[in-house]
């Protein structure tokens, strides 16, 4: 139904711009959060909305809306202000018609368990973290579940409908002992059924056990160090510290930055190779259209330590010469795409995990990311979990360890990339110019870096 | 709405609906360019029921399908809190039009005029210093709500906004000056003059960079930095917090705490303050009231479920932070009332000092035990009752609820902020600021 809609405002009103996209959205969620003992919030709720983005001489218009009922003076608006902006000439990567239509089944379909059931599940997980020991002072358990389809037309003759289904559950473990207070998270995100989050009591566990076990972990000491980063840090940091720099869209605004990320320029040594491919099935950064109907793809951005490519919308690449990567994204209905990662990894290396830690007299194993800055090349994450390596071993947990530095001597200085790639589903996401949290994943495997900062206390 | 709350109303023991349409025309420069132009139009209800004495709660936006969002509210309150009150019977009409909060010549602006208000801007800013990067943004807000109850409870009313914003930067090899400042009202009355001589007063007030020692030194908080000082009071007198006990405030009321000189109101009935309306969002009519009244606590603020916990009346601040949340305590207009030195007075009076206009992180921390400290973003020397410069890499530190019994004076002229708060400036007899510069 949605099709004929679109299809006939589409053709009245195709002639009044240089390109004209409409998109709708229909999603029901559902939220449960406890905190400490207490249910806190139950919501269900549901929304249709939908936008319509307009190009004329190289401006954008944009409207979104509730309603749909006047959709083609919705058009109009957009094309209205459009023109407003409109000053040069619009450019427009060349792509062919899609039409096609996405289902996505689910093996335990979310929408089919009753409040109830998710309720109970929720409040288990949360009695686990709260009686796990007497040093857990608090806890937070959030479960969100979202089916979305969207609904999307140009006036290229492109209709294209996907479903997206989103799950997630995360914990937060509080632990205190005195004035000492530590915090612990694990998260899980999913495209998939409610099977996934049936059987995460381990994860519960773990972020009560972590949170408890950091209030005995002494600082570290701050200093250079030779440092492992396990698969969560690692794909973090390569999303944070290098994924945002290869968008595209940032990059020609930016003449500093595109300088240093000009392409066949060498960025590490010939073992490392990243990834952003929005084309594997089922994660969270999959589609297989883009928000602008651009087939996903997989992008290499380092081949054997060259960078080889960047990631775009359709505008940035007729703008800088080259291919559309479908990396145009939106959060919602409430904003434009603009240019975004998808699932993001560095590829396998040949190096076992043992292998990685031999030879390291004094250097530091640090596990998942409990937050992190990038200004530029510069970044700062802090790890969840470290650990001390000492002659080649694990040793003594260690806690604040915060590592910093700058991305391109960093990524020079990765001097082992392991054998066991996993990608990481979370329950957050990724932030840009006010559209986040956007699902996305990444990954790593195991990456021993020499010369990293540590700041301790 | 009647005939849908007459279908629930036989499903559960009350309930009520609350509608908001709205449309929001935002007309951003970036860089002294006219950059984009995001319209966006929003519609969602809200349904909130009390079923086996329990409340539930869903929204929708965009969709009719009324049987669903009954059976999402209905399955919520299953797991709900215990209701403490119910939904207002009558809701009195009759004041209404004693608050203004509509201007039809919001709604009719046309988004070419708003382009024009935003580039001359620009050009006074460019005629000023060529080398200045301007972001400018104009906005215009239009919203009609509506609200009705099972127990025949109904109001509705439309209301307007109209707000300039703007920030100038300066960047000079490692220095960068940032200066933001709006204008927000529900009438289309904002004089761009009045926005643009100020940043342009700070700008000269900033030109050269003065070093600062570290201690205890005199200082004055314009109208655009005193929430710093404001929010933990806000936080605090917040009726939801009081009754958790999580408020430093809980046990103070009528005691003498603060100076003699603080006077604060909450006031929902001033025509065209953005936080003004006729009634609160569950239906009780919007008041004005002390909070602080000469140093000494008056009143907390409450919505309906909070305040029947705590056993005492609504005090008309139910809002919802958006169609997806419930009411909670909000307060609709604070309004701090002002004092009798002027400005310049105030400098005049310093011999080394620090005016406060800007700070980052305000709000973060433990703000309801009061704590403050914050990175001053923009700020200025005053040395021997003359501004002599501006000062960089300085915090300040402290407790509000602390400093608040030191204020020496308040300004004789207050201007709005986010077109919901009303502060004059606040000069305070002592401040630990701290430099990394020495
Ligand atoms: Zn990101």
């Amino acid at each position: 139904m949605m099709r004929e809609i679109f299809e006939k405002v589409l053709k009245n009103k195709k002639d009044k711009a240089d390109y004209i996209e409409i998109r709708a959205e229909k999603k029901e969620f559902t939220t449960i959060h406890f905190q400490g003992e207490k249910l806190e919030k139950i919501n269900c709720s549901q929304q249709i909305g939908g936008d319509v983005r307009a190009l004329v001489k190289g401006g954008w218009g944009f409207i979104s809306f509730n309603q749909f009922d006047n959709l083609e003076e919705k058009v109009s608006e957009a094309i209205e202000v459009a023109r407003l902006i409109g000053k040069e000439e619009s450019r427009l990567a060349v792509n062919s018609p899609v039409v096609e239509i996405i289902k996505q089944d689910l093996d335990k379909d979310f929408r089919q368990i009753s409040l109830r059931e998710k309720k109970e599940l929720v409040g288990n997980y949360n009695n686990i973290i709260m009686n796990f020991s007497p040093q857990i002072q608090s806890s937070k358990v959030i479960y969100t579940d979202k089916f979305s389809t969207i609904y999307f037309a140009n006036s290229e003759g492109s209709y294209i409908e996907q479903e997206k289904p989103f799950l997630s559950v995360s914990f937060t473990a509080i632990a205190r002992k005195g004035d000492n207070v530590q915090i612990a998270n694990e998260s899980i995100g999913t495209t998939k059924g409610f099977e996934i989050i049936e059987k995460i009591s381990p994860k519960a566990q773990r972020a009560a056990s972590r949170a408890v076990n950091l209030l005995r972990a002494e600082s570290v000491e701050g200093g250079e160090y030779t440092v492992i980063l396990d698969q969560i840090l690692g794909g973090v940091f390569i999303h944070e510290a290098f994924g945002h720099l290869s968008e595209a869209d940032f990059l020609y605004e930016d003449e500093r930055m595109s300088g240093l990320m000009k392409l066949g320029k060498k960025f590490g040594s010939p073992k490392l190779n990243v990834v952003d491919d929005g084309s594997i099935p089922n994660l969270l950064g999959s589609a297989k259209y883009d928000d602008e109907g651009i087939r996903t793809r997989k992008n290499y951005l380092i081949k054997d330590g060259i960078l080889v490519g960047r990631l775009h919308s359709r505008e940035t690449a007729a703008k800088m010469g080259e291919e559309p990567t479908g990396n145009a994204r939106a959060l919602n209905y409430r904003f434009k795409p603009i240019v975004r990662m998808t699932n993001t990894y560095i590829e396998n290396g040949d190096t076992p995990f043992e292998d990685l830690l031999s030879g390291i007299k004094k250097g530091i194993y640090a596990k998942d990311c409990y937050g992190g800055m990038t200004t530029f090349e510069m970044f700062t994450f802090s790890a969840g979990e470290g650990y001390m390596i000492r002659d080649g071993k694990i040793a003594e947990p260690v806690k604040d360890v915060v590592l910093s530095g700058n991305l391109f001597t960093t990524l020079l200085n990765i001097e082992g990339v392991g054998n066991d790639l996993k990608m990481i589903e979370s329950s957050g996401g990724c932030g840009k110019s006010g559209q986040g949290p956007l699902p996305v994943s990444f990954g790593s495997p195991h990456l021993r870096i020499k010369k990293v900062v540590v700041g301790g206390k | 709405m009647e005939k849908y709350l007459q279908q629930v109303g036989k499903k559960v023991d009350s309930a009520e609906l609350f509608k908001v349409k709205s449309k929001t025309v935002p007309v951003n420069f970036e860089v002294n360019r006219l950059k984009s132009i995001d319209i966006s139009e929003s519609e969602g209800k809200a349904l909130r029921v009390i079923n086996q004495g329990r409340i539930g709660f869903s929204s929708f936006t965009g969709s009719e399908d009324f049987d669903l969002m009954v059976e999402k509210a209905v399955a919520t309150s299953e797991f709900g809190v215990k209701a403490s009150f119910d939904f207002p019977e009558k809701i009195e009409g009759g004041k209404k039009e004693k608050v203004i909060v509509y201007d039809e010549k919001v709604v009719d602006k046309s988004i070419e005029e708003m382009v024009k208000v935003g580039e001359n801007i620009i050009e006074r800013v460019k005629d000023f210093n060529p080398k200045l990067r301007c972001d400018v943004t104009i906005l215009k807000d239009y919203s009609e709500v509506e609200y009705a109850n099972s127990r025949g409870g109904s109001f509705s009313y439309n209301k307007t906004a109209i707000v300039y914003s703007m920030m100038v930067q300066q960047i000079e090899d490692q220095d960068m000056l940032m200066i933001y400042s709006s204008l927000e009202s529900g009438e289309d009355k904002l004089n761009t003059e009045e926005l643009v001589s100020e940043i342009m007063e700070n700008i000269k007030w900033g030109e050269k960079i003065v070093p600062i020692n570290n201690g205890k030194m005199p200082a004055i908080f314009t109208p655009k930095a005193a929430l710093t000082l404001i929010l933990p009071v806000i936080r605090g007198l917040n009726g939801r917090m009081v009754w958790e006990k999580i408020s430093p405030l809980a046990n103070q009321k009528n005691k003498k705490l603060w100076s003699q000189l603080l006077t604060l109101y909450n006031d929902g009935t001033i025509d065209f303050a953005l936080g003004s309306a006729p009634f609160d969002d569950e239906g009780v009519e919007m008041k004005k009231y002390p909070l602080v009244e000469k140093g000494e606590i008056k009143n907390f603020y409450y919505d309906l479920q909070t305040a029947g916990m705590a056993g005492v009346e609504s005090t008309g601040n139910g809002l919802r932070a958006g169609i997806q949340s419930e009411p909670a305590p909000t307060l609709n207009n604070l309004i701090m009332e002002e004092g009798t030195v002027s400005f310049s007075e105030m400098i005049e009076d310093i011999k080394e000092g620090i005016i406060i206009d800007q700070v980052l992180g305000l709000g973060q921390g433990n703000i309801i035990s009061g704590a403050f400290s914050n990175n001053v973003q923009l700020g200025y020397k005053i040395e021997n009752g003359k501004i002599i410069g501006r000062v960089k890499d300085v915090m300040i530190a402290g407790n509000a609820i602390e400093e608040l019994k030191n204020i020496i004076a308040l300004g004789d002229k207050s201007r709005w902020i986010s077109g919901k708060y009303k502060f004059p400036h606040i000069y305070l007899k002592s401040l630990t600021v701290s430099t990394k510069g020495n």
